[in-house]
């Protein structure tokens, strides 16, 4: 939520740029909505239902026994939110993709309390759209 | 404007001192840094997708029920594609 909320404060400066922001959530739709709203994003949030995608980029995990305990004590139910009986989760990443489908950032981080700056994010991709209007 | 990184250190900093609202026990607490510490350990950080990388192609549902299709969006322009878990 806080990382949400700190993108929504960049987010013009990434428009400006021709960039866009997407955020991608295994949980289910309505709660993608409720956090869409309750932010007042102006950006997508997509659900990744079972994880499809952040497999495809190597971010997921399974949530340990203990940890999975742990959560359920304190009324957080992973199989309920993300229709994840397996309890599997994706690590914390932003990604900056050029318009070739290529990869020009990759921030991942196991420990989730740990993220990019999106200033730095907004820097990199005035980087990526300067060079690409040199090149042109 | 507070950084991100502040934002998130003096969340953690309130939620692990176990005070209010959060009331977090110390085993909790002490629990959730070994499933991160053992997260990193096992070494899942490096076989993520990497600069230089091609992204897959994704079509997913947004919160309004509408298809969004990556090639469409890179069409566009590049994208800044932020994975979270659900609160955090």
């Amino acid at each position: 939520m806080m990382e949400l909320e700190a993108l929504q404060e960049v987010n013009s400066e990434v428009r400006a740029l021709g960039a866009r922001i997407l955020a991608i959530s295994p949980q289910l739709e309505k709660y993608g909505r409720t956090v869409h709203r309750k932010l007042n994003l102006a950006f997508d949030i997509v659900t990744d239902l079972h994880l499809k995608v952040a497999e495809q980029f190597g971010l997921v995990f399974v949530l340990p026994d203990y940890l999975r305990d742990l959560y359920a004590a304190f009324g957080s139910r992973l199989d309920a939110f993300h229709d994840e009986s397996e309890y599997r989760l994706p690590m914390s990443a932003r990604y900056i993709i050029d318009s070739g489908s290529v990869i020009r950032a990759a921030d991942v981080n196991a420990d989730y309390t740990i993220r990019p700056e999106p200033s730095d994010t907004v820097k990199l991709l005035r980087e990526l759209t300067d060079s690409a209007t040199r090149s042109r | 404007m507070a950084t991100l990184k502040d934002r998130l250190d003096e969340f953690k900093r309130t939620f692990e001192s176990g005070a209010p609202p959060y009331n977090a026990p110390r085993e909790a607490i002490a629990t959730m840094h070994r499933a991160t510490d053992e997260l990193k350990a096992s070494g899942i950080e490096n076989a993520v997708l990497k600069v230089g990388d091609r992204a897959p192609n994704f079509s997913l549902f947004n919160q309004d029920h509408a298809q969004v299709n990556s090639t469409d969006l890179l069409r566009e322009g590049p994208l800044v594609v932020s994975f979270f878990r659900g609160h955090w």
